[in-house]
């Protein structure tokens, strides 16, 4: 069976442990647990009459106290990059992220999400951004790890991206 | 965990074991090929909760977490070459076979020839750091909440504070383009702010008015300033008062609003209504009903004081005509003190009833001896009136001689008293005045006609009371505040029946006539109004005079009709026609001539 190596890459807070737990375990908690370190967490998806396995690499949100180890992004065959909607700066951090995923992973398949669409109402990040964003390449998608609205969406496509990209490093 | 590594063989065993598990970690080495890792000593207590039994020295790699073999796959320079380095995983979580996970980090080193992996529980330490970090995210977390919500709270503040300022700005503009003369005044009588409208009413600055006393900044009058701070310490909501003098180069009068401010009770907004206009119109309006001494504001009586005016201007001899009472005097002294002789005597005389003698004594003087009892010289009128005006009221009943001498006066200006044979020089003004139509007696040969034509170069006509009856309650309210306070009586007005009976009445004797009726009204009057009781019973008893008939000026044509009938009424007689139309035998027989009536 095919593994995929997933990881889950933004700055702290923004619910990639959410995501991972709502896609999963189709649980959510209201209550913020910071990671340290990783969790791994495997799902299997079926793409295109394709079983694969995905390993759901649950990094360390980044930030000045914590900057994300190259070592755990190695073998990675795509990535999520999670955004918060209510805080612009969560932007600069995916975009630094994705820089550094680039360069130690290469040319892999990644999708980006801006988490907690139940509070747009509070979203920093504006229409502008989002366009720059797309303008760049990324595929943007919205949800709510809260509502569960967007998630099964958000590895749907990337597990796609992965199954259709030229090279799979790790099958 | 298969069998025990037999090359890896401690000096001390059980001190080797007593350090691992102490420091609670599992020793594992790598075979050449690096495709097993055997256990080096005691593996610690919860180890075969993640890896299985203690008894196995061979790490499974099938029970191993993604991680830890993606770790154990993964090339390790520290192993390649030999650097004796260390090279730290970083944490990962672990589950445990019972359920529940644990945070181990793994080592990878070299000693010796041996590559070694150790695997560590993070404990306490790692939880305390977990701890530290968790609580900085939260503080940094709720610090982005609290700055979020203080700029959205300052993004509204400074929306409403924009809105505010345009609100205000809007509200000004109004101000300003409506023009309103406004100060805003503190607790303390400072101006906080003044409109451009009262800037320029001013004559300042804006940085001479705000921050200043009211006081320096508006100049009231003593008086005045006290009646506005009486208003301003007034707990009343709005209040106004004036029109106030504000002393300045160009003198202005303002009524003044005081209103509370809405705001802060303690505050004061003072709106100032410039009447300076107003006030000019009102005492224009005041002047042109009374005229010097005389009263009215009648068309006929505003055509009389302007004729006066004109008058004054030049210094010729004048001829006042009008029915007696009319004020022919008054006439006189309005000419005297509007003219370039006011600082000169003013001198009356009445011709009437006097002998030639007297009046030729009177008029030119005379030089003792000059007839029995002219024990002194005398200087006369003309003499005492040097410079000034001399007034001939009657001149029509001067006796013929006198009226010889006067001439004299006239074309030489100068006077010869009686007794003497030399002449003095005079400079008067003459101005003369008669109630008789003296073109009729230049007809009769009772009056000189080079002297009528030397005394009428100019002529002021005065009507008689009833062509000017809308003058009666101005004439009547003034003569009644005259006699108020000569008499020191206090009433206040004239009861309407009594102002009705007044207009309704002839007034054969004119003005003077009226004032007699109100003098004998206040004697009478005792209460605050005069009532109709109060006046002389034959103006209370008089027959209404119809208005049409007497007091309403009617086109030539029907008033040449009217004495042509009231001449045919009275069966030529001329005394009784003019009665029946109630004006004086002299203005009928003027009015006769005028509408070319013969009435022989």
């Amino acid at each position: 069976m095919m593994q995929k190596k997933i990881c889950m890459l933004g700055s702290f807070a923004v619910g990639k442990t959410s995501l991972v737990r709502r896609f999963v375990s189709n649980v959510f908690s209201d209550h913020y647990h910071t990671t340290i370190g990783v969790t791994v967490e495997k799902k299997s998806v079926t793409v295109n009459d394709h079983e694969i396995v995905l390993m759901l690499w649950d990094l360390y949100g980044e930030d000045e106290f914590q900057k994300v180890r190259d070592s755990y992004l190695r073998g990675s065959a795509g990535y999520i990059l999670v955004m918060d909607g209510t805080r612009k700066a969560t932007v600069d951090t995916a975009l630094a992220l994705q820089q550094t995923a680039a360069r130690t992973v290469g040319t892999v398949p990644f999708v980006s999400i801006i988490n907690k669409s139940d509070v747009r109402s509070e979203w920093e990040i504006d229409e502008r951004t989002i366009e720059q964003l797309r303008e760049r390449g990324w595929p943007v998608l919205f949800g709510s790890a809260k509502l569960g609205q967007g998630v099964e969406e958000l590895f749907a496509l990337l597990a796609t991206q992965m199954v259709s990209a030229p090279s799979c490093p790790r099958d | 965990m298969n069998s025990r590594n037999p090359e890896f063989t401690p000096v001390d065993e059980s001190l080797f074991n007593r350090v691992l598990l102490t420091l609670d970690i599992a020793v594992l080495e790598r075979n050449e090929d690096g495709s097993a890792f055997h256990l080096r000593g005691l593996p610690p207590k919860w180890w075969h909760l993640c890896f299985g039994l203690a008894e196995a020295t061979t790490l499974d790699s099938n029970r191993c977490s993604p991680f830890l073999r993606e770790y154990l796959m993964n090339p390790h320079p520290v192993w390649e070459n030999k650097t004796g380095e260390i090279e730290r995983s970083g944490p990962w979580t672990e589950s445990q076979e019972q359920g529940g996970t644990m945070t181990l980090e793994a080592t990878a080193l070299s000693v010796g020839s041996k590559n070694l992996l150790l695997i560590e529980r993070l404990g306490s330490h790692f939880e305390h750091m977990r701890d530290i970090v968790q609580r900085a995210r939260e503080r940094m977390l709720t610090e982005d909440i609290t700055t979020k919500s203080y700029r959205k709270t300052q993004t509204r503040l400074i929306g409403q504070l924009e809105a505010s300022e345009r609100t205000k700005d809007d509200a000004l503009a109004l101000l300003q383009h409506l023009g309103i003369t406004a100060l805003v005044l503190d607790e303390r009588g400072y101006v906080t702010f003044v409109s451009d409208r009262a800037l320029e009413m001013l004559g300042l600055g804006s940085n001479d008015v705000v921050g200043q006393k009211l006081e320096r900044v508006i100049p009231f009058q003593e008086q005045d300033r006290q009646l506005v701070q009486h208003q301003l310490d007034g707990s009343s909501r709005t209040g106004s008062g004036g029109p106030f003098r504000l002393d300045r180069a160009r003198p202005q009068w303002v009524e003044v609003e005081i209103h509370r401010d809405p705001r802060h009770p303690d505050r004061r907004i003072m709106v100032l209504h410039d009447r300076t206009e107003i006030h000019a119109l009102r005492q224009a309006l005041n002047e042109q009903a009374s005229f010097h001494d005389l009263v009215g504001k009648s068309p006929a009586m505003l055509r009389v004081y302007q004729l006066v005016r004109d008058v004054a201007q030049v210094d010729t001899t004048v001829l006042i005509e009008g029915e007696t009472g009319t004020g022919k005097e008054l006439i006189a002294r309005a000419i005297h003190f509007s003219s370039a002789r006011k600082h000169k005597p003013f001198i009356a005389a009445n011709c009437a009833g006097l002998t030639d003698s007297i009046l030729t004594s009177q008029l030119f003087g005379h030089k003792r001896g000059a007839f029995t009892g002219a024990v002194n010289d005398q200087q006369g009128l003309f003499e005492a009136a040097e410079g000034g005006t001399l007034f001939l009221d009657e001149i029509g009943d001067i006796p013929s001689p006198v009226q010889t001498a006067l001439l004299r006066v006239l074309q030489e200006k100068e006077i010869t008293r009686l007794g003497e044979a030399k002449p003095r020089k005079v400079d008067v003004r003459v101005v003369a005045a008669t109630h008789h139509n003296l073109s009729e007696d230049v007809v009769r040969g009772s009056f000189r006609a080079d002297l009528l034509y030397r005394i009428r170069i100019a002529r002021v006509q005065l009507p008689p009371l009833r062509e000017r009856r809308e003058d009666i309650p101005l004439l009547a309210q003034s003569f009644l505040g005259q006699i108020c306070t000569a008499t020191g009586k206090t009433i206040e007005r004239l009861n309407p029946d009594t102002l009705r009976l007044l207009m309704s009445h002839a007034w054969p004797g004119n003005v003077r006539e009226l004032k007699s009726a109100i003098e004998f009204a206040v004697i009478s009057c005792k209460a605050k109004e005069v009532l109709p009781i109060d006046l002389p019973p034959e103006i209370i008893s008089a027959p209404v005079v119809p208005s049409s008939s007497v007091w309403i000026p009617l086109p030539n044509r029907d008033e040449k009709s009217r004495f042509l009938a009231a001449l045919s009424d009275a069966k030529g007689n001329r005394t009784e026609a003019a009665k029946r139309l109630g004006i004086s035998r002299a203005t009928f027989y003027r009015r006769l001539v005028e509408l070319n009536i013969d009435s022989r």
